[in-house]
């Protein structure tokens, strides 16, 4: 078991009693809502409103080849296309489609593939997995075909099955159910990007997904390594720290070093877009919390929080809703916004009064558990001065906004918040120095350019008189002449 | 493991005056009543200094109250003055700690300077010898409050500090050698204030760096003087053992808002108040050095902790 693990974070049981954990099928929702807005851009919609459209079929491409196709989740009639509200902090409304269901879950024609995937060339296989709308299942959303695609010299590449947040349980419950899709994906991927081994990461208190994959792995360039259960681990360039003892620089990308991290919801996806023919229109979805029961839900995208959570048997009281989980997640204002591609887990709890935030007395607790190395009680302070060329100093872009600090501050400070903040400061400040820069190099050079065509004129002028002055002195001479030719006929003309 | 978590700051106040109780019932012992009053004393001037100018400021007076820093504060103060100073002396301390040491700084977390030890100084300089005046022998209660409060013509035998002592006594007799240089009382109450700080250690609510490098100093410097001459120096068990070593490396040196706040900075910080503790009670013209040291030492923070960043991940 490698561990070569980076120092800080912190370990959290999981907070909320689970009986067992399993994958529950949700019901088909009357209705699902799909945001057309994606990492990178807009996807402009092929459909009209009143069209009826099929499970798995395209409603909305990408107009570049960084995008995504975006399926419909169920058939029905396309209901609107316009503003919806989305998981958000503070319900903010984006463009999507509304598609209300026929209740019949009628399919697009899927062609049952069992020709061997090592067929297709590395192309065919890119442009599958970016029609199928496969992006990064883990969090972040990156397009899983232009991460594949990147990277020339891949020697690693690393499956990250790490659960990214405490209480958060859908990957292993993908892990412990279908181990053999899982490593047919990575397989594929495998193929596509020709790294020469594969490590697949799980952390150590999930023993049962471990053994689930151990005995569907046949393959001897892919190993499963176990590594000590912490949170972040999941972060990837400390993922790779941990399995690999290779510390990505500050600033740089772990594909720069031959080595590219996929989610295994990610590898799960890709087998069913490449092998099942099905495109992306469900994921695994973990609800947990003290007003619910806690489990996990297979479901389709687009689906609403409030028909999630009404399968979850939640309890009576007053609750707070939270995307993502409890360390790096939102507080999602309005239950109505749809479960999109990177929701993992929705955490229902009940309302309980917040503890009052203190003076940070700078115990450095933080700094204990920054997984990256940062001091936050030195990065707070500058922060809350929004003194940001001080907050530079000390590192502030490194930060991965992971909340390790605020989870051990005593004085219940959301650090994280400060500093994601801070961070937007600085780049909003950045922009508007480089128009001050733009701004002053233009004048700069107006005024040389002015500076130069005066001197210019000068040199002109200067050249023009010269060359007058020599016609002058030319004429002079040959009028000289003249007179003196005059001078001499005169002469000889008194002689005579 | 999981990753312990503090409920809240005021929590961790509480801890570390909890922990001060075995040092104060060690110096009760031995002095009596006069310290419990001290403590009294003090505590109530900053409960009531600090709403006084929490109500000026226009803050949330319980809050800040409840937090425990105030009471922190003075009952550091009102252990470190003797035991038998007027009344006036602690209130005018405690209210120079609050006030000019804290308060005027923003409240809690915002001042660079240790309060108890700033109103130490205060106290030390404005008034020597009331500051100076220890009493030797164990005080009833009755005997405290008419010291104190100064009712009756009490006899209280008094007397310097024993490290006052050895100062006063090495210019006469010229080797260290012939006089006592052993403190029962105090030897005991340093070994309350270690027991109560080993608490803190294990509780984590302090962390190792301060206290070790602290002793590490007083040890090293010591050491290299009393080897370079024995007649002239004190031997490193007695500044380990004498004035308010322990109550320092555990419980002042530590106040996290006025120390460094790196790992190596920390260790810095307490390794060189050792040495100046060492080199004010020496060389100095007081008999004790921790709340100078700790105080010049504070003013350097700002420029250790600029310097002793850790390692960033991937830089």
């Amino acid at each position: 078991m490698a561990d070569y693990s980076f120092n800080g974070g912190i370990v959290i049981k999981n907070p909320y009693l689970v009986d067992k954990v399993g994958i529950i099928q949700a019901s088909l929702p009357t209705k699902v809502v799909l945001p057309l807005q994606q990492l990178g851009g807009q996807v402009k919609p092929c459909v009209s409103i009143g069209g009826y459209v099929l499970v798995g079929q395209v409603i909305a491409s990408a107009k570049d080849s960084f995008g995504v196709s975006i399926h419909a989740s169920i058939s029905g009639v396309v209901l609107s296309i316009d503003k919806q509200i989305i998981a958000h902090q503070s319900g903010l409304k984006s463009e999507c489609i509304t598609i209300e269901s026929d209740g019949k879950d009628k399919w697009i024609d899927r062609k049952n593939n069992h020709v061997d995937f090592l067929h297709y060339s590395t192309e065919v296989l890119i442009e599958t997995i970016q029609k199928s709308g496969i992006v990064g299942l883990g969090g972040a959303g990156f397009p899983t075909h232009v991460k594949i695609d990147k990277v020339i010299d891949c020697h690693t590449l690393i499956i990250n099955g790490t659960e990214c947040e405490p209480g958060v349980m859908c990957d292993d419950a993908l892990m412990q159910f279908h181990p053999r899709e899982i490593i047919r994906g990575v397989e594929i991927l495998l193929h596509i990007c020709g790294a020469k081994r594969v490590i697949i990461a799980i952390e150590d208190d999930k023993q049962a997904a471990y053994h689930a994959l151990l005995m569907f792995n046949h393959n001897d360039r892919i190993s499963i390594n176990q590594i000590p259960t912490k949170y972040t681990s999941g972060a990837e360039k400390l993922l790779i720290k941990a399995l690999l003892d290779v510390e990505i620089p500050s600033g740089g990308f772990a594909v720069d070093k031959g080595i590219i991290c996929q989610n295994i919801a990610t590898a799960k996806a890709v087998f069913d877009a490449v092998i099942s023919h099905r495109p992306l229109v469900s994921r695994i979805v973990t609800v947990t919390g003290d007003g619910v029961r806690p489990n996990n839900f297979e479901v389709r995208l687009g689906a609403s929080f409030e028909h999630l959570i009404s399968l979850a048997s939640p309890n009576k009281r007053m609750h707070n809703y939270r995307m993502g989980g409890m360390m790096m997640g939102i507080d999602v204002a309005d239950i109505n916004a749809p479960i999109g591609k990177t929701t993992s887990a929705i955490f229902v709890n009940n309302q309980v009064q917040k503890p009052v935030i203190q003076e940070c007395i700078r115990c450095g607790q933080c700094s204990e558990v920054c997984p990256v190395g940062l001091l936050p009680q030195q990065l707070y302070w500058h922060a809350k001065s929004k003194n940001i060329e001080k907050a530079l100093n000390y590192n502030l872009p490194d930060c991965i906004e992971c909340a390790c600090c605020d989870y051990v501050c005593p004085s219940h400070i959301p650090l994280a918040s400060y500093f994601s903040f801070a961070k937007a400061l600085g780049k909003q400040q950045t922009r508007e120095q480089d128009k001050i820069n733009i701004a002053r190099e233009r004048f700069e050079y107006r005024e040389h350019r002015l500076e130069r065509s005066k001197l210019e004129r000068a040199q002109m002028m200067a050249d023009k008189k010269k060359v007058l002055k020599e016609k002058m002195a030319k004429e002079q001479s040959q009028k000289q002449k003249i007179d003196e030719a005059t001078q001499r006929v005169k002469q000889a003309k008194d002689k005579r | 493991m999981t990753t312990p978590i503090f409920s809240s700051t005021s929590w961790m106040m509480r801890q570390v005056i909890y922990a001060l109780s075995l040092g104060v019932m060690a110096a009760y012992y031995f002095f009596g009543w006069g310290v419990l009053l001290q403590i009294v004393l003090g505590v109530i001037t900053a409960i009531v200094i600090e709403s006084a100018f929490l109500a000026f400021r226009g803050r949330d007076i319980i809050s800040s109250i409840s937090d425990s820093s105030a009471i922190l504060t003075a009952t550091l103060l009102a252990i470190s003055i003797p035991s038998i100073a007027l009344w006036w002396v602690v209130i005018v301390g405690v209210s120079f700690s609050i006030i000019f040491g804290k308060q005027l700084y923003g409240g809690l977390g915002n001042n660079p300077f240790n309060p108890a030890m700033l109103g130490y100084v205060f106290l030390l300089i404005s008034y020597p010898l009331q500051m100076s005046t220890w009493q030797v022998d164990f005080l009833s209660l009755n005997h405290a409050l008419e010291a104190v409060f100064n009712l009756g013509n009490i006899d209280v035998i008094s007397g310097a500090t024993k490290l006052d002592e050895v100062k006063n006594g090495l210019s006469l007799v010229g080797s260290i050698q012939q006089l006592e240089i052993q403190s029962p009382s105090q030897a005991w109450i340093n070994a309350g204030f270690l027991l109560g700080g080993l608490y803190l250690l294990f509780r984590k609510v302090i962390s190792w760096h301060i206290p070790a490098s602290f002793l590490i100093g007083i040890v090293i410097s010591s050491m290299l003087l009393w080897m370079s001459n024995v007649d002239l120096y004190l031997p490193t068990q007695n500044h380990l053992m004498l004035g308010g070593t322990m109550l320092g490396a555990f419980f002042i040196a530590t106040d996290p808002v006025s120390a460094s706040t790196t790992p190596k900075g920390r260790i810095i910080y307490g390794f060189l108040i050792g040495v100046l503790i060492v080199i004010i009670r020496t060389f100095g013209g007081y008999p004790d050095g921790i709340a100078f040291a700790v105080l010049l030492m504070n003013m350097t923070v700002p420029l250790i902790d600029a310097y002793t960043q850790p390692k960033v991940f991937g830089q």
